[in-house]
């Protein structure tokens, strides 16, 4: 059962009471992330991220490490692209002492400065080592160009950026946006929701802030080809295309449909591409949305004299697909989408997540009958509409390798 | 909440172990197989990992497009992987597919390994091979477990070469299979929501007939050794070092307390490594783990940084290694309680679960409660350390480096 909760300074709590399970699972989201960072600054809000975890409220760095460390805490604060967050899984008995510590992180960090250095030297190397994975840096070359402005910025911030952002910089960002006004605290596991949202109301029921504003997502940039010159024993090829934003008409069809492609062993990329060419170790198809837009990302990892019939048959599956489905490869998609999501209701931790994306996207928390009968309603031709709207075409596509491929013409090139 | 384990093995040597638990909403099955690269020939080198794809690949009645799509049916979330001492071909499906998936995974280990599949899925692990080469700190990892175990098989390479996947055959892969697939070297394991009766009879029918013989492996200590080795590759940005000495086996009663050690000294975060060279922005990884294997075992340290910076970071991290007991006592609580809590939310999902049980057999054929092992962890004292240290002083360092050309 879930209960929903606002408090009066706009926090959201959810809680989701799981009797069968020993531990408990919280999740905090606040709007803001790296799309907030200042101009210049990009990394800012990575170096905020991890500052809130060195001394916060009564404790030094090493005392707060230490309290949740004393309880056995699992936890994490981590920056994505709009948002901050902080989740951690612990057995139950503690989470008041948890949410405590995640009280002192979000309200009375210390900011120190003479911590800067550190973490700006830690995340100077993580850019650094970025080469020495292909498959990652593949990736975050094409988002880099593929999203517009600020929503293209990598997610390991820029090096510069990281370099010119100092303790005012970082303090900014913290009072801006570290507010509690479109806050989201979920939390799933043996818990009792009455008595949790005693603890969070007498915790954060006096936190105070402003609206954040997070900026607008803008019109597409230009579809292109990328090519990286990189001297790797394999050469890298992505894919990115429009899809369907989260929760709009054919929004299940379209997730299916990548399913159908790129899902798993059963998906066709897989079957295609490896299974009866040998070309590659690792190809998928993914789909992923938010309110603001969706993309269908596609990924082959292969040898430089294998690269281009891979990436010729991956466009020819991708193309391929409409009025092709048949009634056996959705009614598997749909089956995995299923099984995977019942699997899901397991774990607190994955609870808690996918309580707080919901509340974050819809403002409300779907049930799993919900869920299902929209999955249920896709037909192999609600698959075929989807994809007449987004025939993923035009699509972005990037190699990073020896040499560059030769891609079909008429394919890019549309903003 | 105590949870039984059902223990039988099958009159032909396979031990089948079930631990069901009705409040999981789904269930884990694998086939633990206790054969991996340290158990080939140096020609055979890569064929464990090798013959785990050709598992997916087919059987006498099902073709690798059959397999794929019948997963695909079942929702199930399967997988399998190698390394140096166990396959394991596991996966988690919703209870009512519980039944067929078991009938699947059975069939898939009685492989076909069909000639035009196998030169097919061949490529597929050349490109693999491609890919890691292509992740430095795997290809100091390979090369320094190799040369460090040297003569002694812990160090073979799970993944081989292109020179021996290049020259294996067919044939080769099928007598190495007929040489360590035997039922009396595999444990076939069950943890989640499905009934034990039924998944017990399932295994005498699907299994019963699979034919019994001797397997033997080399669990001898590897001879320690002090070197000092250093790899050069162009274009690399970053460098790594990693340092091996002797540690306990995974039979070793000293490994509670290595574990606990290694938490204090190593863990990702908390530990002295995190706050000496992490948290002072030295080094972006820096670890310290008891590396637990059949008979034998090794510490390690790993630490990654800017090229210019790693002579610094692996004097600290040597000093750290060099003065093992100099923690506090709140220090040990704090690591028992870490890995108290990682024993608990890992055991809460019936993965998780299968995983503990399935390789707990396959190296001390037991079965410990999660209670029991808690109970071990708990119980750990500076003075079990100190004993631990005694038998395994640390003080025979070899280090390989990996650094830009």
């Amino acid at each position: 059962m879930i209960t929903t909760h606002q408090l009066a300074n706009g926090l959201s709590i959810l809680i989701e009471e799981m009797p069968h399970v020993e531990s408990v699972s919280y999740d905090l989201l606040i709007p803001g992330g790296l799309v907030c960072d200042p101009e210049g600054k990009v990394g800012a809000g990575l170096i905020l991220g991890d500052l809130i975890g060195r001394g916060a409220g009564p404790l030094s760095s090493r005392q707060l490490s230490e309290a949740f460390d004393d309880l056995g805490i699992r936890h994490g604060e981590g920056v994505g692209s709009d948002r901050y967050a902080m989740s951690g899984s612990l057995v139950s008995d503690s989470l008041t002492r948890a949410l405590e510590l995640v009280s002192y992180m979000v309200r009375e960090p210390h900011l120190a400065e003479e911590e800067i250095p550190n973490i700006q030297s830690v995340l100077l190397q993580d850019i650094d080592s970025l080469s020495d994975n292909p498959a990652r840096r593949s990736m975050v070359e094409l988002s880099k160009r593929y999203y517009p402005a600020p929503f293209n910025r990598p997610s390991l911030g820029d090096a510069d950026g990281i370099r010119a952002t100092d303790r005012a910089t970082v303090h900014g960002l913290w009072r801006k946006l570290f507010s509690p006004r479109q806050a989201i605290l979920s939390i799933a596991g043996k818990v009792k929701a009455s008595e949790v949202l005693k603890t969070v109301e007498s915790l954060f029921g006096d936190w105070s802030g402003d609206d954040v504003k997070v900026p607008q997502f803008g019109a597409m940039p230009r579809h292109e080809y990328f090519h990286i010159d990189s001297d790797s024993s394999q050469m890298q090829i992505v894919f990115a295309s429009p899809s369907v934003r989260f929760n709009q008409q054919g929004y299940y069809a379209g997730k299916l449909a990548v399913s159908v492609l790129g899902a798993s062993m059963f998906g066709r990329l897989f079957v295609e591409v490896r299974e009866k060419r040998g070309l590659c170790y690792s190809v998928y198809a993914r789909h992923g949305s938010t309110i603001d837009y969706g993309t269908v990302t596609a990924y082959v990892g292969t040898t430089p004299e294998r690269a281009q019939e891979s990436l010729d048959v991956l466009l020819k599956e991708l193309h391929g697909l409409q009025g092709t489905v048949s009634e056996d490869e959705l009614e598997r998609a749909r089956t995995n989408l299923k099984a995977s999501l019942i699997m899901g209701e397991e774990s607190p931790g994955a609870r808690a997540g996918s309580n707080a994306q919901d509340w974050w996207l819809i403002k409300r928390v779907r049930p799993l009958s919900e869920i299902n009968a929209e999955i249920d309603r896709v037909t192999v031709s609600s698959v075929d509409e989807f994809l007449a709207a987004y025939p993923f075409k035009p699509c972005s596509i990037l190699t990073l390798g020896k040499y560059a491929l030769s891609v079909p013409k008429g394919l890019t090139g549309e903003g | 909440m105590a949870i039984r384990v059902h223990k039988e093995v099958l009159p032909n040597g396979l031990t089948v172990l079930a631990e069901s638990n009705p409040a999981n909403v789904s269930a884990g099955i694998g086939f633990f197989v206790r054969t991996g690269a340290r158990d080939e020939t140096a020609r055979e080198s890569g064929v464990s990992h090798f013959l785990e794809h050709m598992m997916f690949k087919g059987t006498l009645t099902r073709s690798a497009l059959d397999i794929n799509l019948e997963l695909g049916n079942l929702g199930a979330q399967a997988n399998a992987f190698t390394s140096e001492e166990n396959t394991v071909y596991y996966a988690t499906v919703i209870p009512e597919k519980f039944k067929a998936m078991q009938e699947l995974l059975s069939d898939m280990l009685r492989p076909a390994l069909d000639p035009e599949e196998f030169t097919m899925e061949k490529k597929v692990i050349l490109e693999e091979i491609a890919l890691y080469r292509d992740r430095p700190h795997f290809y100091l990892f390979e090369n320094a477990f190799k040369d460090y175990f040297g003569s002694h098989p812990a160090g073979n390479s799970v993944l081989g070469s292109d020179e021996s996947i290049s020259a294996v055959t067919r044939d080769e892969m099928k007598a190495y299979f007929d040489r360590r697939y035997s039922p009396s070297n595999i444990v076939l394991a069950a943890s989640g929501n499905f009934s034990v009766e039924e998944f017990l009879s399932d295994a005498r029918a699907l299994c019963g007939e699979w034919t019994n013989f001797e397997v033997d492996r080399d669990v001898s200590r590897h001879t320690s050794k002090s070197v000092y080795k250093e790899f050069r590759r162009k274009n690399l940005s970053h460098s790594h070092a990693v340092l091996l000495a002797k540690g306990a086996s995974a039979q070793d009663e000293e490994r509670f307390a290595l574990s606990v050690l290694s938490n204090i000294l190593g863990d990702s975060s908390g530990s002295a490594m995190y706050w000496e060279l992490v948290d002072k922005g030295l080094a972006d990884s820096a670890s310290f783990d008891s590396d637990e294997r059949d008979g034998t075992g090794c510490v390690m340290v790993y630490v990654s940084t800017s090229p210019s910076k790693l002579d610094e970071v692996v004097t600290i991290a040597r000093g750290i290694v060099s003065r093992p007991m100099d923690f506090s006592d709140a220090d040990l609580e704090r690591a028992k309680a870490k890995i108290v809590s990682r024993i608990v939310l890992d055991g809460e999902l019936p993965m998780g679960r299968l995983m503990s049980l399935g390789l707990e057999w396959n190296y001390r054929r037991t079965t410990t409660p999660l209670s029991e092992t808690i109970a071990k962890v708990r119980a750990v004292s500076r003075a079990d350390i100190a004993r631990a240290l005694e038998k395994f002083p640390m003080n025979d360092w070899s280090e390989y480096r990996l650094l830009p050309e």
